[in-house]
């Protein structure tokens, strides 16, 4: 694990970071445990229909769960406000929507004062003339980066990515593996979910898997929180 | 031959028309056509016979509005059917503005507190109401489908699940008002309506008859734009779940 870092430009350091105990949802996720410390980088790896985009966004409680308790800060997030709690927690879907308007239009979205949109463009990968193209008419790989970025202006403590590399070509996923990896070393706990063995190897600090019956084990051996079935 | 037959046989023939023309061209509505007209015919027939009571007896003009109601809850209801207690919510969507602007015009004088006036009032409203609950329904049903992510990403971005809707609900609405905004707009220059028209034919003058027609259609107004949002609002609190999010899966408020 990295050492915690110092708050970046637009992300906050968590103490804690964010955990799952014993996670249900429906017939889908069954006690399925996982941890993400500040400033790591958690891949989650599971065959397709496992339930890792479900975890996700039990997390920020787009679903709702039938038992367990996710705690972020050691504080049980069901006990939370879920706007707040979405601010905290960023969450970037697997294909991210862009909402009408242009790139700025995207971050600046919901805010009460506009961001400082050169910082958060920069942050994204971004140049500044993004700013005012139609984010509709952006690549994939663009959108992708206004996503994480869109997200990142609400200033979280963790970021989750669902297959941030789907349907993106192998440069643009490396240069999204580097801001993930930049982002992880400015104090962001990051859990992302990943088919791609290069995302898991190459950006995770560890890895829970979820497979039926299968504790989830860190990629170096050792024993992991994650556990599924 | 009496007029009414004339007319009658009139309105046959062209509706035969129609059919023929449906086969011919293989659109696969000859049947359709052929039901809906068959059915007009005697549900007016009927509704012609019943009226003769209702003027007669004026308490059983309530009990007709009551089935014009009912009839229009279940016509709605069914075009939307993903909604629990789609029948109940229609009923309540058309039937609240419908019969509050049919007791306002009464109240104030637009019309004689007859059965005469209010029955044809009532039953225009409600139409309307019908027609507007309808739209915004089906139209809300398939962008809560497929708006599903773009209404979770509002979500995630902080919004409260009712400002995340808003765009939705918006478009929803939108839709089903545009058939009464376009029929405002264009009356007497594209179409005369119904009412209008039947004035004309049974003798008013036409400033009578603009003026009859111009109260209907301002009220239709107000009272599809009601049925909408209340309709709306019934959807979006079916599709809230607690804790700020929104049931999703093929029938959104159904599963988790």
């Amino acid at each position: 694990m990295r050492s915690p870092a110092t708050s970046g430009p637009y992300s906050q350091a968590v103490a804690e970071g964010l955990s799952c105990e014993r996670v249900r949802v429906g017939q889908v996720l069954r006690d399925v445990a996982l941890t993400v410390a500040p400033g790591e980088v958690v891949a989650l790896t599971a065959p397709s229909g496992a339930g890792k985009s479900t975890l996700l966004r039990a997390v920020v409680r787009l679903v709702g769960m039938d038992g367990g308790v996710v705690t972020l800060d050691g504080v049980d997030v069901a006990t939370l406000d879920p706007r707040a709690l979405r601010r905290r927690v960023g969450f970037v879907a697997q294909r991210p929507v862009m909402l009408p308007g242009t790139v700025a239009d995207n971050l600046a979205y919901g805010l009460d004062e506009p961001p400082d949109m050169a910082a958060a463009l920069d942050a994204a990968g971004l140049d500044d003339d993004f700013a005012a193209r139609d984010a509709s008419k952006l690549s994939g790989g663009e959108q992708a980066r206004v996503a994480i970025a869109r997200a990142l202006t609400r200033k979280p403590e963790v970021l989750l990515l669902d297959e941030p590399t789907s349907g993106l070509d192998a440069p643009l996923a490396e240069a999204i593996g580097r801001h993930v990896r930049e982002l992880a070393a400015s104090g962001l706990a990051i859990c992302l979910t990943s088919h791609d063995r290069a995302v898991v190897t190459g950006w995770a600090d560890g890895e829970v898997r979820l497979a039926a019956t299968i504790r989830g084990e860190r990629d170096d051996g050792t024993r992991r929180d994650g556990e599924a079935r | 031959m009496s007029d009414v037959l004339v007319q009658g046989l009139a309105g046959i023939a062209l509706a035969v028309v129609a059919v023929g023309l449906a086969w011919r061209l293989g659109l696969g509505l000859s049947k359709e056509l052929a039901v809906a007209a068959a059915r007009a015919v005697v549900q007016l027939t009927a509704v012609g016979a019943v009226i003769v009571v209702i003027f007669e007896v004026p308490a059983l003009a309530f009990a007709f509005v009551a089935v014009m109601l009912t009839t229009a809850a279940f016509t709605a209801g069914r075009r939307i059917g993903g909604i629990p207690n789609a029948r109940r919510w229609a009923f309540a969507a058309i039937a609240v503005p419908a019969l509050t602007a049919t007791g306002f015009l009464l109240a104030v004088g637009a019309f004689d507190f007859t059965p005469r006036a209010a029955v044809p009032t009532a039953g225009i409203l409600i139409g309307g109401a019908m027609a507007a609950t309808s739209l915004t329904g089906r139209r809300l049903l398939e962008e809560l489908d497929s708006a599903h992510a773009e209404i979770e990403a509002r979500l995630c971005l902080g919004d409260s699940a009712r400002d995340a809707l808003r765009p939705t609900i918006r478009r929803a609405i939108h839709t089903g008002l545009t058939p009464a905004i376009d029929q405002t707009r264009s009356v007497g220059l594209v179409t005369l309506p119904g009412a209008f028209v039947g004035l004309l034919l049974g003798g008013a003058t036409p400033a009578e008859a603009a003026s009859t027609q111009l109260v209907v259609l301002l009220s239709l107004l107000a009272v599809e734009l009601a049925a909408a949002a209340l309709l709306s609002e019934f959807v979006q609190r079916a599709v809230i779940a607690p804790g700020e999010r929104i049931h999703h899966g093929s029938s959104p408020w159904r599963s988790k």
